[in-house]
């Protein structure tokens, strides 16, 4: 069913188009045109961020924080088995979603862990991966607030999954 | 500002970027210091290959946000959304209202790869080059970060291949989780800005 939204929303948008005698290919190559220049505007930064989270993860800090973070985790009641993929899942979208798969391919599609990863996944984001990239093309340096307060609305929003998983 | 201490920490990506690096190197210097290197070089190949797919993704994504806004639909969506949009981000500038309203309108539909350039447009036209993250832009990432979309697609694609008897049971309660982070965000926001205003207010009589 979902694989029929975008299709459709595509298709509404290119009729309206031709109702409203827009030029649909000129106006299609002018925003093409953005493509390249951002993603090389974003680049250094996207390099940054995935060079310092490798070296955190082959340095095993990351194997040595889940271990001191799974208790504390299982106190809030995420099983202790998603302990890497909470922690990972502010720093790496391709990395999180690898280790998904890993939790769908070990424990089941339908067993309680994998239904709670999914939930996890599906209502989290990149924080730092985004924060890096939304910012970067601005002079901002300082983000007061913003990270502590999107950490902590992730945290909740883990939480609240691994509840809502154990009754719905 | 010394009786909310938590609020007055500054924080940046500057710090976070040098926890990751010095720990790990630290580590890394005693446990494996000879593939240091080539790890941080197959990171930037790894960062490469994410930008040229990102490119791709992008090239099809501003091309569809260009008819959007060409139509004018960005417009009359703006519109739509612009009493929400005012009341959060406590702004009032029709040209950013727009981007924003296209920003939420791509994280909501799931493809948050269409959102980022939209966000990175917004965090420039919100930008006020005082070097400090401003309320709006706090709001945007909080809101960005919470992830408001409908329908998590990626994740029932995953687990319907992993062979799951109903893979789109997870939208519920994926959909009741992000709501109320969302919420949390923006009262959250709200709240801390009110009481930085209050000390701020103070500190000035």
């Amino acid at each position: 069913m979902s694989a029929y939204i975008l299709p459709v929303l595509f298709l509404l948008l290119i009729i309206y188009c031709i109702f409203k005698r827009i030029n649909t290919y000129d106006s299609f190559v002018k925003g093409a045109k953005g493509a390249i220049k951002l993603v090389v505007d974003i680049f250094p930064f996207i390099a940054s961020i995935l060079i310092a989270v490798t070296l955190l993860r082959v340095s095993g800090i990351t194997t040595f924080l889940t271990q001191i973070l799974s208790p504390i985790f299982n106190f809030l009641g995420i099983p202790p088995e998603l302990t890497e993929l909470v922690l990972l899942r502010p720093f790496t979208g391709s990395g999180s979603y690898a280790l998904l798969e890993d939790v769908l391919t070990t424990y089941g599609a339908d067993s309680y862990i994998s239904r709670c990863a999914c939930v996890i996944m599906g209502c989290s984001e990149t924080i730092f991966y985004v924060a890096t990239v939304y910012f970067s093309q601005t002079k901002v340096k300082k983000l007061l607030y913003a990270i502590p307060v999107a950490l902590l609305c992730s945290i909740v929003g883990t939480i609240l999954a691994c509840l809502l998983c154990r009754v719905m | 500002m010394t009786f909310l201490p938590t609020f007055s920490i500054k924080i940046s990506m500057n710090i976070f970027w040098l926890m990751m690096m010095l720990s790990s190197t630290l580590v890394l210097l005693v446990t494996n210091p000879s593939e240091m290197l080539n790890e941080m070089i197959g990171a930037g190949a790894d960062a490469l290959e994410l930008c040229i797919e990102l490119c791709a993704v992008y090239v099809v994504w501003l091309g569809f946000i260009e008819l959007v806004d060409a139509s004018g639909l960005s417009k009359k969506l703006a519109k739509l959304l612009r009493p929400l949009i005012r009341k959060i981000f406590k702004i009032n500038n029709e040209e950013t209202e727009k981007i924003i309203a296209l920003n939420i309108s791509a994280n909501m539909l799931g493809v948050g790869n269409a959102a980022t350039p939209m966000g990175i447009r917004a965090m420039q036209a919100l930008d006020d080059k005082s070097g400090r993250a401003n309320f709006a832009m706090i709001m945007l990432l909080v809101i960005n970060a919470t992830s408001i979309q409908l329908l998590p697609t990626t994740v029932i694609g995953l687990r319907s291949n992993a062979g799951s008897a109903n893979p789109a049971d997870i939208i519920l309660p994926t959909l009741i989780v992000t709501f109320t982070t969302t919420i949390l965000g923006i009262i959250l926001c709200h709240t801390i800005e009110h009481f930085r205003r209050k000390i701020k207010g103070g500190k000035r009589k």
